[in-house]
């Protein structure tokens, strides 16, 4: 009995150092290299630091919300990216994320993700064609998100809100 | 010509997680069953394979179960995240996704040229029955209806191809058969040619087994995957020794295919009659040197039977599982 707990014992710990190994081995690239995704504190410095030009952003906000973003994620390889989080007034919870990116492929949609969708509709948004999804999210909440192309660049907004607020928030993001 | 976003789509996120999980997979497997010093052949087998059958269903499964795994946030907090080391340039110039689009393609000519290509021309030569002109007869030779007389069980045909080297090989399929050269009928002793022949017979036993056909077939869907194909090698070696130990069940004599073994691949006379040691290029030479190693282990194994010893190696085989799971689920 002693030496099955010693084996298991021996296996999770060297699983742990594996899992330690893929850790530091992740964190390698960050060193190394300046433009991959990290955390920023404003947008002129995702502008500065990796050359990012265009960072589309609204001009209205809902009440509850401000600039500058509560957090920031930006990279420049392996394409340009750009994630902010808006947290409620006094409070750490997300209410609205934008993103743009220069692929279809990059997806910020893990902290307001609409998990049962109710009405997704094609909206026309300031003479572009966007997409507009409304539902309910993880904990039952409304939200909304609207999806659409800027030239090359996908920008989604993201709210848990209404559509009303959220649209009025993607439209002071055009021209 | 961009090749970032070659693997930043669907099919290339699934090609590089599943390259990835294989290597995570490895290095569990290989932890597991070196703490449960796991020594019998089909439980080797079976972690080997697990590296191989996992990472075929772990992306799709890892993202039905949280779509949101694909999301940048998940891949901050991830162990690993695959799209750091893609967006990485060498000296700014050379981006690393380059190197691993050519790792996948080479290997995937590999898998054609040495795995694939040969079973598809085996299968046509069997059929025709073409073996290089050498003529092909019913293996009713007294010294081989005497060898397999004592062979328990079923037995596939027999066939004897007019050669003077010593070769022994087996085809599998609907018509499955046994060929075995004059040239090797004349080298063995009765009691080796039966080790011999009952070692082929377990081939064709366990390729009928539908659990295999449907590995080699997931396997094929890994054509690109380096760590598939080191893995897989491996697992054949294994299944050499699975043979091995079905063959002296049939037998009962160890030491006899050991023997036969020695002679036939470690004796320098054959190998200069043709046989395999003529690899002029530092390829041929390496793969002649670890088939020479696997010969040697298998000798081994068959002359210190049963000195292994694996106790709790399914257990081990489970937790490896679960570990494999839950790992390569935080590495996207």
């Amino acid at each position: 009995m002693g030496k099955t707990f010693l084996r298991i014992f021996t296996f999770a710990a060297a699983v742990g150092i594996l899992a330690g190994g893929l850790k530091l081995i992740n964190w390698v690239p960050l060193a190394a290299q300046k433009n991959l995704l990290r955390n920023y504190t404003d947008i002129q410095m995702v502008k500065s630091e990796l050359g990012i030009r265009e960072v589309v952003v609204p001009s209205y906000f809902p009440q509850s919300l401000s600039w500058p973003p509560s957090a920031i994620l930006a990279q420049k390889n392996p394409y340009p990216a750009v994630v902010m989080e808006f947290w409620q007034m006094g409070t750490r919870d997300t209410v609205l994320v934008i993103s743009q990116a220069l692929s279809d492929d990059f997806r910020a949609d893990d902290k307001i993700r609409i998990t049962q969708l109710k009405e997704r509709v094609n909206h026309p948004l300031k003479g572009r064609d966007s997409v507009l999804e409304v539902g309910f999210c993880g904990k039952g909440e409304t939200c909304s998100r609207v999806s659409w192309k800027e030239g090359t660049l996908r920008i989604d907004v993201m709210a848990k809100s209404s559509p009303v607020e959220m649209l009025k928030v993607a439209e002071s993001m055009l021209n | 010509m961009d090749f970032s976003h070659l693997l930043e789509t669907l099919p290339g996120r699934y090609v590089t997680q599943a390259f990835i999980h294989s290597m995570v997979a490895a290095a569990i497997v290989e932890i597991a069953m070196k703490n449960w010093k796991v020594g019998s052949p089909s439980l080797r087998q079976k972690f080997l394979l697990a590296v191989i059958v996992l990472p075929i269903f772990s992306f799709p499964a890892y993202q039905s179960a949280n779509p949101a795994r694909g999301s940048v946030y998940f891949r901050m907090g991830a162990l690993f995240d695959s799209a750091r080391w893609l967006g990485l340039e060498i000296y700014g110039v050379v981006p690393v996704v380059a190197g691993l689009i050519l790792i996948f393609s080479l290997t995937a000519l590999v898998f054609f040229f040495q795995e694939l290509f040969p079973i598809v021309r085996h299968a046509f030569a069997a059929r025709k029955s073409d073996f290089g002109g050498a003529t092909v007869r019913a293996g009713d030779d007294p010294a081989i209806v005497s060898a397999i007389a004592k062979l328990p069980g079923e037995k596939p045909r027999v066939l004897v191809l007019e050669d003077e080297d010593c070769i022994i090989f087996s085809t599998t399929g609907k018509k499955a058969a046994v060929y075995v050269s004059s040239g090797l009928i004349e080298f063995l002793s009765e009691d080796q040619l039966r080790a011999a022949l009952a070692h082929e017979f377990a081939h064709v036993a366990r390729s009928r087994r539908p659990v295999l056909v449907t590995v080699f077939l997931l396997r094929a869907l890994m054509f690109f995957n380096p760590i598939a194909l080191l893995v897989f090698r491996r697992s054949v070696q294994e299944d050499e020794k699975i043979c091995d130990e079905l063959a002296v069940s049939a037998t009962g004599e160890p030491r006899v295919l050991a023997e036969t073994l020695r002679k036939l691949y470690l004796d320098p006379e054959v190998q200069d009659d043709g046989g395999r040691g003529q690899g002029p290029n530092a390829v041929g030479k390496m793969e002649d040197y670890s088939h020479r190693l696997n010969i040697e282990s298998r000798i081994s194994r068959l002359e210190n039977e049963g000195a292994e010893s694996s106790d709790g190696g399914i257990f081990g085989l489970a937790l490896a599982l679960l570990a494999i799971v839950a790992v390569n689920y935080f590495v996207v």
